[in-house]
């Protein structure tokens, strides 16, 4: 009676201090230059992520927090494509397939699948990353994926579309540490 | 007995955290760890100008712009002149940022062959923590075309050429499409031709109040009127309005107008501006 009452007991912890892992701070950067025309390149160090333990995954990131090198692409990004002050951030929802902590080893490959949101739309992503374990209580995540503007319904004016890539790539690089 | 009780409520709270963990939106969990930043509202203007009016934007570190102007003769010539375009008075302005929120410009106008020289001054932006953008804008302006001929009993020195120029732009961008600006403004002339301007009034000072609506993404409409408080009665200027529509494609702004003022510098439609309403364009290129 008492082992089953302390296993029981044990167990409860367990799913009361799941453990997650996060980060404020990861990098995200989209590439949508075209041969011959300026690139078109912004970089974000400010986006959030959590993961728990069973593989799931949420992450947000601000549009407005995006910089470019060239402060009118920049205007330009924010105001007449992406909207930032109506849809001020884009999210991710989907798991990390088969992550398991304990297991890591370096540069394992992953299967991230889920749901991006951008502009109050959803699009389904799947794409292929790598985690790396950078210590005992934290580990790195990296993935990349394209999108289309289409995708999230902006449109692209015809002067300019030759400037911008058809597929826009997003790379992301994020180190997630315990959370306590 | 008393076991078997206490068994079913661990069995029940490991149910119920579970339950709850999955309940539990990892995305508003996100929402509480993520620290609250400063978020920067987008620019109240497009271009550097609401029409004549400075407005609170400001090239960034680095930039270079070329800004040509033309202001026509006034429309009410007519076909004569058909409608004021055979006489163009061009203004070509270049302007630099050599450091974050500070720009530098020189220009040369037809209007009294005017050299000018400016410089604009970030004081803070609008953002969740502040409810306005305001500037600091001076400038000096050497009017070239003032000759001796004209005058019989005054000898014309050097310091007359001069005029300046002191504003405090405050905008606020209130909704996507609408944005307001305010700027008093601080006019020195050196010179006063009383037979124009009736009294003496080397300094001035005048109200100026701009505002845009965006009617595209692209395509914005402004206005914009300047009271100059100091004017005499007698005085044969006018108080300069502007109003027109921005149209911006990639790295142009081009604005087209229409202003009852023939100068485009701040002492040249604050204090002397004919009052006859004439078309005119800013195309504004950054690179």
């Amino acid at each position: 009676m008492n082992k089953l009452l302390f296993i029981l007991l044990l167990s409860t912890l367990e799913s009361v201090i799941a453990q997650k892992y996060f980060t404020r701070n990861g990098f995200t950067e989209l590439k949508a230059s075209t041969e011959a025309f300026e690139p078109i390149h912004a970089t974000n160090n400010s986006s959030s992520a959590i993961v728990t333990n069973e593989g799931k995954i949420a992450s947000q990131i601000f549009i407005g927090a995006f910089k470019f090198k060239i402060a009118l692409m920049q205007e330009h990004f924010n105001e007449n494509y992406m909207e930032s002050s109506t849809y001020p951030k884009a999210t991710f929802k989907g798991i990390i397939v088969g992550f398991d902590f304990s297991n890591l080893t370096n540069n394992k490959e992953i299967k991230l699948k889920g749901v991006l949101t951008v502009r109050g739309i959803d699009k389904e992503i799947e794409s292929i990353g790598v985690i790396s374990k950078t210590s005992n209580s934290s580990f790195r995540l990296k993935a990349n994926f394209k999108v289309t503007p289409q995708d999230f319904k902006i449109k692209i004016p015809s002067v300019v579309r030759k400037k911008i890539a058809k597929e826009v790539i997003i790379n992301i690089d994020y180190e997630l540490k315990e959370k306590k | 007995m008393h076991y078997n009780k206490i068994i079913i409520l661990f069995l029940f709270l490991n149910l119920n955290t579970t339950f709850i963990n999955a309940q539990n939106d990892l995305l508003e969990e996100l929402d509480k760890e993520v620290k609250p930043t400063i978020q920067f509202q987008s620019p109240a203007f497009k271009a550097l100008k609401i029409g004549n009016l400075q407005s609170t934007k400001i090239a960034e570190k680095g930039d270079i712009y070329l800004i040509v102007s033309h202001r026509f003769g006034p429309l009410k010539d007519g076909f004569d002149t058909f409608l004021g375009l055979d006489n163009a008075n061009t203004k070509i302005e270049l302007l630099y940022s050599f450091w974050k929120g500070i720009q530098f410009s020189i220009s040369r106008e037809s209007f009294r062959k005017t050299f000018a020289f400016a410089a604009k001054t970030l004081i803070t932006k609008q953002s969740n923590k502040f409810p306005l953008n305001l500037v600091g804008y001076a400038t000096i302006n050497r009017d070239t075309e003032l000759d001796q001929n004209r005058f019989t009993n005054f000898t014309l020195k050097d310091a007359d050429r001069y005029s300046y120029s002191l504003q405090l732009l405050a905008s606020r961008r209130f909704s996507k499409s609408f944005s307001f600006e305010l700027a008093p403004t601080l006019i020195r002339e050196n010179l006063q031709i009383l037979e124009e301007t009736g009294t003496a009034n080397h300094n001035q000072f005048a109200l100026g109040f701009g505002g845009r609506y965006k009617l595209s993404k692209r395509v914005s409409l402004n206005a914009e009127y300047v009271h100059n408080f100091s004017r005499d009665e007698n005085s044969i200027y006018y108080n300069p309005y502007t109003f027109g529509i921005d149209i911006e494609t990639g790295g142009h702004v081009f604005q087209l107008l229409f202003s009852n003022a023939q100068s485009s510098n701040e002492p040249g439609f604050i204090s002397n501006a004919s009052g006859d309403i004439a078309f005119g364009f800013n195309i504004v290129r950054v690179f």
